[in-house]
């Protein structure tokens, strides 16, 4: 039976390392490679052993997809690549590709300068693990070889992210990565049509949680601004160049508007012209709104918000900066904070997950003393906010995806089975489809059952429709006699005197004729009468009939009495009757040589 | 997408001053009933389907978060443990000290008891079914007994109350009254003694030490008019004279009466409320679970109305409300449906005196913390 299979590699139950292979149609992918963020020693990359235990992994893989760049999901490519070592083609989106190489090697400086890691991935490996990929594009199928073929669906979540449809023959598999089902300020939301994959592979996390809404999130984050520039402190907003950055600015924007606040607002210039160089390559991937935005004027024209210059960082009374990078973990954010941690007036928010090393993660950990270079201790007075604003499906969106993508079967990973049971009946009673979970390292075999689709012709198509009744009556299953030609590529059920009228053959008829012995003092025709009345009554379903021209037909079967002068009292009955009729004839002829009742 | 109105931005833009935490929340299916099962937890339950689902939540941890709030990023709620009931779920409640829960609904007044289960499992089991003697097509009214030994008072009309033992489904007690009044809502005061209140409007008090119960009509009936009730004690064994009730009525009549007195209330007043009779199975008053004198009402609309009961006479007046829920009318989803939304239910938090939770007929589920403009604290 043609199967499917999928390992999740990621160690552990929790979530922070996504990497999957499956098998399909002979075909090895890999989905993902991430990082696991917690760990600082082998832990933290995939177990790729369990694809070989030495070696390269090029000839064990097809492809390598990647859904986006985030580093649980991208974080271990170079490590892969260069250090256990692939050389096929790796796919991404085009943002992807762009955005990926930046976070790696900022990840890369992070851990091996600030931590002193050895075992790590270096600058080059990264530009060398970036050569080997070719970027998708949305909708788009790619033919990664003759059999194997991948495409692109929007996910939402961030800039770039991909839900992935892989495809051999007629099965397929969709893997979503993050994804999520409601538009924020800047990103669609994921969609996906009725492919109706084998298998859809997403993240259980989601279907556990009931997400607040993103209106309550922004809330939260003009209150806390909104708190801290009242009492006249400052707000330093590390940031990404790109997506959260632009989405809260838009939101400052109209709420500094709507309020009539005075307090500067800025954005460091370097933001501004890496934002904008992202957004003119990539402005197909947000939404409506921000396209139109854009169009119209700069990305960052805004009326309230002005570029920065590191003196403004000096100036008295209260103000907003979103400065890079999102970390804290080098350059102008961390300038900045060093000059505001000691106020307790100011107020750092940190808009998403900060790597171990980073001067954000500590703080968000509640440090409150920090070690700088040079030996100096830097106090932490000022307000820490962690806000967490990626957009990730939940219970409800996974639900709406399913219904649009309807797959026959659903993986759920990262979740512990026996948490999850609640789940896997409620998707197999609502859709009808399996739901598996396998743990990390375990495999779930799927076995698919891919539709032949067989054309059938017309005629054959009529004469089914003649012998009356509408098609299908499933109360009613009838048999219907054709031929199947597989010709080429394609196959079709013609009628049988169609298919001997291509192949260039005539029909060939095979009878079988048998005598049946048997003592009767009648006269032949009347022997052929007896014969007609018994059979008559011991077949009452089939259609008995007496011709006058000395024969008694029984449905297609020919039945005649001879007797030799000789031997008058010895009939032969001789019955007739075609292949098709065989059942019926040996029956008959086995019933006629018991003899007939007096 | 542009999602939000004018109207819609404006109350998100004021709920800064006015609410100190808020979530706003969309389940797949609305809810009728939120009901504490644990210091952090609430079951919800569907009513709109043959199947529908009981889940319990745990609530987001930011609410718990205390001095390090600003380092907790966990705004949404988990999805602990999750089950199906073949009939939709009127009424929720839960058994204190036990993971147990027993919901009624349907067109019968059979009662199901679930296990909500531990560590091991996230699957609510159906563990057994109470089923009444009773003849009446209505699903019951549930309340759990306050003895050690798990008991449940239920029932549709007065006249089949009944209180049943969990464990053995032995009937300890029956109401021994001739009347057949449809019951709107009970509740045990102390260990022995309970009230149903019912549609018209009466009280009933008794005690399951004896059979009899004492009749306390309203005074001036007020026909076509649906009645539910508002039990506030100190504690579950609490001194019969620190109970107040109070009764509300479909076109925003409210009735407040002790304990000691019961046939003369001791203030009535008349609400500014819309009067709708459609919507009378939402109707419900709570008293707030810490602050004094403060109880809530919602089922009028897609709002919750906070009132201090602290300054009404007994002269009929119109109060005002001391604060008021719109988020239910603001959300998203009820811009998007055509229909506004109605509160299907309420609840105050056990602990954090300004919170409260509530869901609307949209399936949304809020969880909000308000600021009390009033005080100069």
């Amino acid at each position: 039976m043609p199967e499917i299979k999928v390992t999740p590699l990621g160690a552990g139950q929790d979530v922070g390392r996504s990497c999957i292979l499956v098998s399909i149609g002979g075909k090895n992918i890999m989905l993902d490679c991430g990082m696991h963020m917690g760990y600082n020693d082998d832990r933290r990359f995939p177990d790729f052993s369990y694809i070989t235990q030495n070696g390269r992994l090029t000839e064990f893989l097809d492809c390598v997809i990647i859904s986006h760049f985030h580093l649980d999901h991208c974080g271990a490519l170079p490590y892969m690549s260069e250090m256990v070592g692939y050389d096929g083609p790796i796919y991404m989106t085009h943002p992807t590709k762009a955005i990926c190489p930046i976070l790696l090697e900022d990840f890369r400086k992070i851990t091996v300068d600030k931590k002193g890691e050895t075992n790590f991935f270096t600058a080059q490996m990264i530009k060398d693990c970036m050569k080997k990929v070719v970027p998708l594009n949305l909708h788009q199928t790619v033919q990664v070889d003759e059999e194997l073929e991948i495409k692109a669906y929007y996910a939402g979540h961030v800039l770039g992210a991909a839900m992935v449809q892989i495809k051999v023959g007629l099965e397929s598999v969709v893997y979503t990565g993050d994804y999520n089902m409601t538009p924020d300020r800047h990103l669609g939301a994921a969609w996906i049509d009725k492919c109706r994959p084998d298998i859809l592979i997403s993240e259980s996390t989601y279907a556990t949680t009931i997400r607040d809404s993103k209106r309550c999130r922004e809330r939260d984050f003009l209150k806390k601004v909104h708190e801290t520039v009242e009492r006249g402190g400052k707000v330093l907003i590390p940031v990404f160049a790109l997506g959260r950055a632009q989405e809260l600015c838009i939101l400052l924007e109209t709420f500094w508007e709507r309020m009539n606040l005075k307090a500067p607002i800025y954005f460091s210039t370097g933001l501004t012209e890496k934002a904008n160089h992202y957004y003119k390559l990539f402005i197909t991937w947000t939404n409506q709104k921000i396209r139109k935005t854009f169009v119209q004027r700069n990305m960052f024209e805004f009326k309230h918000i002005k570029a920065f210059d590191r003196a403004y960082a000096d100036n008295p009374g209260p103000m907003v900066v979103f400065a890079t990078p999102g970390m804290l973990h080098a350059g102008q954010s961390l300038h900045i904070f060093k000059k505001w941690a000691g106020n307790e007036k100011n107020m750092v928010i940190m808009p998403g997950y900060c790597v171990q090393g980073t001067v954000g993660h500590k703080i968000l950990n509640g440090q409150k003393k920090l070690e700088m270079e040079g030996r100096s201790t830097l106090d932490v007075k000022l307000q820490v906010e962690y806000m967490s604003f990626s957009a990730h499906a939940d219970a409800k969106g996974i639900m709406q995806l399913i219904r649009m993508a309807e797959p026959r079967n659903m993986l759920l990973v990262h979740g512990e089975a026996k948490k999850m049971e609640f789940l896997k009946d409620k998707i197999e009673q609502e859709f009808d489809i399996s739901c598996f979970m396998p743990a990390n390292g375990e495999t779930t075999t799927v076995v698919t059952n891919p539709n032949v689709p067989v054309d059938i012709s017309l005629n054959l198509l009529k004469r089914e429709m003649a012998l009356g009744g509408p098609l299908p009556d499933s109360k009613r299953p009838r048999t219907m006699h054709g031929t199947l030609i597989m010709k080429d590529n394609s196959l079709r059920l013609v009628s049988p005197e169609q298919a001997l009228k291509e192949l260039g053959l005539s029909e060939h008829q095979l009878r079988f004729t048998c005598r049946v012995q048997l003592h009767d003092s009648h006269s032949d025709s009347d022997t052929l009468g007896r014969i007609y009345t018994y059979l008559k009554s011991a077949l009452k379903n089939y259609g008995v009939q007496h011709l006058p021209d000395s024969t008694v037909i029984v449905e297609s079967i020919v039945i005649k009495v001879t007797s030799s002068p000789e031997e008058p009292n010895l009939k032969v009955i001789l019955l007739s009757w075609s292949y098709q009729d065989e059942e019926l004839g040996s029956f008959l002829s086995t019933l006629l040589k018991k003899g007939l009742p007096s | 997408m542009d999602t939000s109105s004018d109207e819609a931005d404006d109350w998100f833009i004021d709920s800064l001053n006015t609410y100190k935490d808020l979530h706003v929340f969309q389940l797949e299916h609305p809810t009728k009933v939120i009901e504490w099962t644990g210091d952090k937890r609430i079951c919800v339950a569907g009513y709109t389907g043959a199947r529908s689902e009981i889940l319990e939540l745990l609530l987001p941890l930011k609410l718990y978060a205390g001095d390090n709030q600003g380092l907790c990023a966990e705004r949404d709620f988990k999805v602990q443990h999750g089950g199906f009931s073949e009939e939709p779920v009127e009424c929720l409640i839960h058994i204190p000290e036990t993971r147990f829960v027993v919901t009624s609904g349907g067109s019968s007044p059979a009662l199901q008891i679930w296990d909500i289960g531990g560590d091991d499992s996230d699957v609510i089991k159906r563990t057994g079914v109470i089923n009444p003697k009773s003849t009446s097509a209505k699903c019951g009214k549930i309340a759990s007994g306050l003895t050690e030994n798990p008991t449940v008072l239920h029932g549709s009309y007065t006249s089949d109350v009944q209180l049943t033992e969990l464990a053995t489904g032995r009937v300890l007690y029956t109401v021994g009254n001739e009347s057949s009044d449809l019951v709107s809502g009970l509740q045990f005061v102390n260990a022995c003694v309970f009230l149903i209140c019912t549609s018209n409007g009466a009280l009933l008090m008794g005690d399951i030490r004896d059979p009899l119960t004492c009749h306390y009509p309203l005074k001036e009936s007020m026909s076509g008019l649906h009645w539910c009730f508002g039990l506030r004690t100190s504690s579950s064994q609490s001194d019969p004279s620190l109970c107040t009730i109070a009764r509300l009525s479909s076109s925003g009549h409210m009735v407040l009466s002790d304990l000691r007195d019961l046939q003369n209330p001791f203030c009535q007043t008349q609400l500014n409320v819309q009067h709708s009779s459609a919507k009378n199975e939402f109707l419900i008053v709570s008293w707030a679970s810490v602050l004094d004198s403060c109880l809530s009402v919602s089922g009028f609309d897609g709002t919750v109305q906070v009132y201090n009961t602290r300054n009404w006479s007994t002269e009929a007046q119109t109060p005002q409300p001391v604060f008021s829920h719109r988020g239910h009318d603001m959300s998203y989803e009820a811009k998007c449906s055509g229909s506004r939304p109605v509160v299907t239910t309420h609840a105050w938090h056990p602990s954090r005196p300004n919170t409260l939770l509530s869901a609307a007929t949209d399936g949304s589920v809020h969880v909000w913390d308000w600021v009390d403009k009033t005080t100069d604290t």
